[in-house]
């Protein structure tokens, strides 16, 4: 009897290992396919630019330099501003939110780990673009 | 500007888009610069600020996108929609099933609608107190003066009109600005029908009693936005089917004085004496 209790205690032990190693290959495949999306998105019409940002790094890539701390501050203004809306109403997760300006449109949101913050001329089409956020 | 007749305006306005989009839970309005403007009865404060606060950063950097025109968050229960309007934002919280076109075509055209008709009246008061006295109308004499519009205009002479606002301010004075209200001119007629008396929604003398208590509203005083006033007696509606929908009823002695008929808009606003 103990010995086919140890014998599953060896067993979901295997299990366990054998889960994590994938979730590990998984958030760095996320990642990888985040950025090459994000690469995708980019040369589509009126996109001008991304921020992405997890935990341990950061990536931008703007058409115009000189805005890359304005773009950064609201970027991730309106992320946490998004949660505080969320807990506030409780209106459960935040899935993106788009701040429509006179010239530029940002659409931001949490892929995995990872905030995203894409920048688009007004007229863009930000919902073809956080479909193919969402796909990932 | 009166701000109590804007914050007024626009919190009914909100309370409406409420009743006819039960989906939107939320609605408020805040100024550029973070002050609270209008809030409908759902909303605390207290949570109207932490919003404020949340945009604050958003807000300040939003030249960079070439200023903020809408916000929109999307989350798994609901929907937060901010719009700037002029140098306002409106702000509705809607739940997920909400029909986001019938909300947004009933807030984007009611609210600039409410804006623009403030914006439009607003400076008629202040028009009429300091540089239209002789625009007060004298109401036919069939009964004494007191008895039917209380002299109003009689008493109120163009010298004392332009008269510094101080001389005015009496110890009694630190009681609330009466509320002005809006209303659309009924008709209302009979044998029993006096010809000084208006009726409005009993809720509104109520919340009037209310505002100042030990005090009794019997009078308001009528502006046209033509600039004609008149102070009339004020009774409850009486048919309950009547109520609730912004009217006042006015017989047609009031009405011909005022020079008005039927559908046009007045400004009401109680009498504390």
């Amino acid at each position: 009897m103990e010995e086919a209790c140890l014998v599953g205690k060896k067993k979901s032990l295997q299990e366990v290992e054998a889960v994590t190693e994938p979730i590990a290959v998984e958030e760095a495949t996320t990642v990888n396919s985040l950025k090459a999306s994000l690469e995708a998105i980019k040369e589509c019409d009126g996109v001008v630019g991304y921020i992405v940002r997890n935990a341990t790094s950061a990536s931008i890539d703007l058409k115009d330099p000189t805005k890359i701390i304005d773009y950064a501050i609201l970027s991730s203004s309106a992320l946490d501003a998004g949660k505080v809306l969320s807990e506030l109403f409780d209106l459960g997760d935040a899935s993106n939110i788009v701040v429509n300006g006179k010239s530029i449109k940002m659409v931001s949101l949490i892929v995995g780990e990872s905030k995203v913050s894409l920048f688009m001329d007004r007229s863009a089409d930000s919902e073809k673009v956080l479909r193919r956020l969402h796909e990932i | 500007m009166d701000t109590e007749v804007y914050s007024f305006a626009l919190k009914n306005a909100l309370n409406e888009i409420q009743n006819i989009c039960p989906d939107i839970k939320n609605a408020f309005m805040f100024r550029e610069d973070g002050e609270i403007v209008a809030g409908d009865a759902n909303t605390p404060e207290k949570t109207v600020v932490r919003v404020i606060d949340a945009f604050d950063g958003v807000l300040e950097k939003a030249d960079a996108l070439g200023g903020v025109e809408s916000i929109t968050l999307d989350s798994s229960k609901g929907r937060v929609s901010i719009s700037c309007m002029n140098d306002l934002y409106l702000v509705t919280v809607t739940t997920k099933k909400a029909d986001m076109n019938y909300v947004n075509t009933v807030t984007r055209v009611l609210i600039p609608t409410v804006l623009k008709l403030i914006e439009k009246i607003s400076p008629a008061p202040l028009k009429n107190s300091l540089s239209e006295p002789e625009m007060k109308p004298e109401i036919p004499m069939e009964r004494k003066p007191e008895e039917l519009l209380h002299g109003y205009a009689e008493e109120t002479t163009a010298k004392e009109l332009r008269e510094p606002v101080q001389t005015e301010i009496k110890p009694e004075a630190v009681l609330p600005e009466p509320p002005v209200s809006q209303f659309i001119v009924e008709n209302i007629g009979g044998l029993l029908v006096p010809s000084d008396t208006v009726r409005v929604d009993n809720e509104l003398i109520s919340q009037w009693n209310e505002l100042y208590p030990g005090k009794k509203i019997n009078d308001v005083e009528i502006e046209t936005f033509g600039g004609k006033s008149a102070r009339c007696k004020i009774k409850p509606i009486k048919e309950s089917k009547h109520e609730g929908k912004g009217a006042i009823q006015m017989p047609g002695k009031i009405q011909f004085t005022l020079e008005i008929k039927k559908g046009e808009l007045v400004r009401v606003k109680p009498i504390v004496e």
